[in-house]
């Protein structure tokens, strides 16, 4: 008896692009940050000030300069290239994390690392005021490094000196503790 | 500038910080703990998404400058005109520059890690539902518009004692 050929119908598997956290995944969106900063400078004219891409700190202050020049007609300093429209990449970054963690079942309402809510307070007002002073986030001095400007790189070298000295500091707090 | 080219800028910037959002949220990146953890426990992952800004800007600034892309004073060595603090009539002498720069950066950083996440992790936190994150930006808020009142006439003080 002749055995039929079967063969099951299999597709292959179409490719998708994977989100998962792999050992790469922060190198990939620190690489694709850069390249977007580029990219948003050169061709849509994000600029002056330069490698203004992405920035945690002037972005923000930004946005609440302009809604406040508008809302109440004060005269706070806006970069030039946001007088007339708010920059929204704050809005963009939680609108972002908001959609990735309800597509991957993270989203909850719970307390952050920070457990005193008055201590995130403070530390969110501290922060944009140091921040200030300098001008941008970390994010944003690694671009204007890459772009060239030696102040950045100098400054990239306070960051680190700032977050090792912290490090020292709680490592110091542990070790009194014990 | 006004019209379309003034909301394209807006509009891009928008998908740019939900792009990043997104993958911020993916790989939980974030900058100053990239530092710290190396420092602390010799942890290369989240320090290897800062020097991923490094390359990626790097490549992405000299294939935009190649291919034709508009990139102000790219090719000149960054002057002090092109700081990040200068804005608007605020024009101080370097000597007075740097420290201040410097003095933000460092405290900026140390605040940073006690916060547990630079200024863009605690946007993705917040995203993410963390009560400390949306109260971190509740401050951060605040503290622009602090600055905009209390510390802006003090630095334009400075301006015109020590102006460039």
């Amino acid at each position: 008896m002749e055995q039929a050929n079967i063969t099951p119908n299999v597709k292959p598997p179409r490719w998708k692009p994977s989100f998962r956290l792999s050992g790469n995944m922060a190198l990939i969106t620190g690489i694709t940050m850069g390249l977007l900063a580029a990219v948003v400078q050169g061709y849509f004219g994000l600029q002056p000030p330069a490698g203004d891409g992405i920035c945690g700190i002037s972005h923000p202050a930004n946005l609440v300069n302009w809604l406040v020049n508008n809302i109440f007609g004060t005269k706070f300093t806006i970069h030039s290239i946001f007088v007339t429209v708010p920059v929204l990449t704050s809005v963009g970054f939680i609108i972002g994390s908001f959609i990735a963690a309800v597509k991957n079942k993270e989203f909850k309402l719970r307390r952050g690392p920070v457990r005193d809510n008055v201590l995130a307070f403070i530390l969110g007002f501290l922060i944009i005021n140091f921040g200030l002073l300098w001008g941008s986030c970390p994010i944003r001095t690694a671009i204007l490094s890459s772009y060239g400007m030696f102040f950045a790189i100098l400054m990239l070298g306070m960051i680190v000196l700032g977050v090792v000295v912290a490090c020292l500091y709680i490592k110091w707090k542990v070790r009194r503790a014990q | 500038m006004t019209g379309i080219f003034a909301w394209k800028i807006g509009l891009a910037t928008m998908v740019i910080g939900m792009i990043v959002g997104y993958l911020g949220q993916r790989s939980r990146f974030c900058t100053i703990s990239g530092i710290r953890d190396f420092f602390l426990v010799k942890d290369s992952y989240r320090l290897k998404g800062l020097i991923g800004i490094v390359i990626g800007g790097v490549i992405g600034f000299a294939l935009v400058n190649k291919l034709g892309g508009t990139l102000s004073s790219f090719t000149k060595p960054g002057g002090w005109q092109f700081m990040p603090m200068l804005k608007d009539g605020l024009n101080v002498t370097p000597s007075i520059l740097i420290p201040l720069s410097a003095v933000g950066a460092f405290f900026m950083a140390y605040f940073s890690v006690m916060a547990e996440g630079c200024p863009f992790r605690q946007h993705v936190m917040a995203g993410e539902g963390r009560l400390s994150g949306i109260i971190y930006i509740t401050g951060l808020v605040l503290g622009v518009v602090f600055f905009d009142v209390v510390i802006v006439p003090y630095l334009q003080l400075l301006t015109l004692r020590f102006p460039t």
